[in-house]
């Protein structure tokens, strides 16, 4: 008997999380004009709102600019700053480790406000750039500790290796230290892309009407009509997001990559 | 001219004390010396410094008459094998050892056939298209070897890379290496903290100690003569008493605690460490020697048994002895033996005290 224990806790864990997935999906094809379940009859007439629904494209847009644009300069900072951390010395580094942590520590509401009354003097609140700024801010430290710990873990004989091969600094980094620390660099970046796509808090204090991102729009919407296209929308994110995961599984598992 | 010049090279990592001290040594084009030290004694802090991954703090490196020290690892036309491999994980076997040839844009046409011809001599051809975690230890560090040799460097430097082989596989590839060796004639400085090794590959062996170089000479020279006490006692197996030469009974030493023997030789002044190696020793037989063997009794403690010989430790009058008799002179003794045994004159080698 004990032996079934773990399997049945594992059942029900998955049950748990795979549920709402299962009301969600049958919920996007429902006759419905509300929320309701099970479904009294099926049809694709809420996809066929979603793609012809202005507002909701718009916002779709948005969420992929604001998203890559978080993913890229999440890059753009979390690189350079994990090898300054790893590969040299300061004064105050253990301090500013910390400092590096306390977006992930702080409830998202707190922030949020913060960056509301840190953009509006800049003009920034209901723009492309606050929004992209907003969600950096905590994707930056996690991709830091992500390819920090990649980092830590990388043979400085490889770089060693590839001078003594001829290569320069500038060819080390690109043929050498970049492919072999892809794994950390590609978690890192995927995670900053997910957490902007799929954050609504931040997005309801700053994003403002030209920013609107889906999560947000998903919000107004289901608090103002309770509309079903939501349910589209909900299923298309989940299974964007879970052909992305599963993709990036698959380029870890290649060969080519460790 | 020496081919590779190290000239009184020193590094220090905290200004304070010296990983490398003055350290001078001339390496002929070709040859196949060994770096042998302990632990933390500057083999690999020398080895980075030539490939240029370290900075003397002063000191001078040439080669070939050209001044090395100034140039950058990748304007150095050095190679490099490390003991933990260091190859290239998302790279093929074949395409770590194309990667120097690009770096150094080896004619495109060119480097195919050199990359294939390399992977052979270190008998890999097979194992072109495999990424390294998908290659054993040894098949790894033949990569590595080939990665460091397809370039043609003017020096290949490697840093104890049989280190992490066991024991049958790092036979084998020190023969190996030797005939790669003989057959590319490039110039090899090889760390290592193994004295067998460095006695059965090298040309010549540089013996390293606290950052200083204590010797350089062949591994004979090295094992039968050590320029102190040190090298004779990290080269091999050995037995030290002091003594003291007396100028009234020149070709005579007195061994304090075991009595006067005679040394063949020109003898130092003054306080004298002697060494005998424990091979050295063999059974005193009564019909044997022409009379002028000096003779010393041991006591035995304990015996271990090589099969090929025997290593026998115990005491003389006191003092610990140890040595290596054939299996068959060595067969069947207990603890508390007294074995005579006798040396030759020429047997001993003598060092001044410092
Ligand atoms: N990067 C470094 N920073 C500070 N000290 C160092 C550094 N590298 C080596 N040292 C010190 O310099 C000394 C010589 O080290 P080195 O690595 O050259 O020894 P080694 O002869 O190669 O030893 P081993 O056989 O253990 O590899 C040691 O005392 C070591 O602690
Ligand atoms: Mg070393």
């Amino acid at each position: 008997m004990v032996r079934y224990v773990p399997l049945v806790l594992a059942l029900l864990a998955a049950i748990f999380l795979v549920a709402p997935m299962a009301i969600i999906v049958p919920m996007s094809f429902s006759k419905a004009i509300s929320f309701e379940f099970p479904p009294p009859g099926y049809w694709t007439g809420y996809y066929a709102q979603y793609f012809s629904s202005h507002s909701w494209l718009e916002a779709t847009a948005n969420s992929f600019i604001i998203a890559s644009g978080s993913m890229a300069l999440t890059l753009i900072a979390a690189l350079p700053a994990a090898f300054g951390f790893v590969r040299h010395r300061f004064y105050g580094k253990s301090v500013l480790n910390l400092v590096m942590l306390v977006p992930i520590i702080v409830p998202a509401v707190v922030s949020a406000l913060g960056y509301y009354s840190f953009l509006s003097p800049l003009r920034l609140v209901g723009t492309h750039a606050g929004m992209i700024l907003a969600h950096s801010v905590l994707s930056i430290p996690v991709a830091f500790l992500v390819i920090t710990a990649a980092l830590k873990g990388f043979d400085r004989n490889l770089e060693r290796a590839a001078m003594s091969a001829g290569a320069g600094p500038l060819r080390t980094f690109l043929w050498v230290t970049m492919p072999v620390l892809r794994p950390g660099i590609l978690i890192g970046a995927l995670f900053a892309f997910l957490h902007s796509f799929n954050e609504a808090v931040v997005a309801i204090f700053i994003a403002g009407r030209d920013a609107s991102t889906l999560p947000k729009k998903m919000f107004e919407s289901i608090r103002l009509e309770s509309d079903p296209v939501i349910a589209v929308v909900s299923t298309l994110l989940t299974g964007a997001v879970l052909l992305g995961v599963l993709l990036s599984l698959f380029v870890r598992k290649r060969p080519a990559s460790r | 001219m020496a081919y590779l010049r190290l000239r009184q090279l020193v590094k220090s990592y905290d200004g304070k004390s010296n990983a490398v001290d003055r350290v001078s040594i001339d390496v002929e084009r070709g040859e196949f010396i060994t770096l042998l030290g302990p632990s933390g004694s500057g083999k690999t802090t020398t080895l980075l410094m030539i490939a240029g991954f370290e900075t003397p703090t002063s000191g001078g490196i040439e080669l070939d008459g050209r001044n090395l020290v100034a140039r950058k690892p990748y304007e150095r036309n050095v190679g490099m094998v490390f003991q933990n491999y260091a190859l290239f994980p998302h790279m093929t076997a074949t395409n770590n050892v194309l990667f120097p040839l690009k770096m150094r844009g080896f004619p495109k046409h060119e480097i195919g056939a050199r990359a294939e011809q390399m992977l052979g001599l270190v008998g890999l051809r097979r194992f072109a298209d495999r990424y390294p975690r998908e290659l054993s230890g040894g098949q790894q560090q033949r990569v590595a070897l080939a990665r460091g040799l397809v370039f043609n460097p003017d020096v290949l430097l490697l840093d104890e890379p049989l280190g992490a082989l066991d024991k049958n596989l790092r036979e084998q590839m020190q023969v190996e290496l030797k005939r790669i060796h003989r057959e590319v004639g490039i110039t090899m400085i090889y760390v290592t903290h193994d004295q067998t090794e460095a006695m059965t590959m090298s040309d010549r062996i540089a013996v390293f100690c606290n950052g200083k170089l204590e010797q350089v000479g062949s591994p004979l020279d090295v094992y039968n003569r050590p320029a102190n006490r040190f090298v004779g006692e990290f080269v091999g197996d050995s037995n030290f008493f002091a003594g003291r030469a007396d100028p009234a009974r020149p070709g005579w030493i007195q061994l304090s605690g075991l009595g006067p023997v005679r040394i063949a030789g020109d003898l130092p002044a003054g306080e004298v460490d002697v060494m005998i190696r424990p091979e050295r020793l063999r059974l005193q037989r009564p019909d044997e020697g022409d009379g002028m063997d000096n003779l010393i009794d041991l006591i035995v403690d304990d015996t271990i048994n090589y099969g090929d010989s025997v290593l026998v430790i115990g005491k003389t009058r006191g003092l610990p002895l140890r040595a290596r008799l054939s299996s068959k002179d060595g067969a069947a003794l207990g603890p508390g033996a007294a074995l005579p045994l006798a040396w030759a004159p020429a047997d001993a080698h003598v060092l001044a005290r410092r």
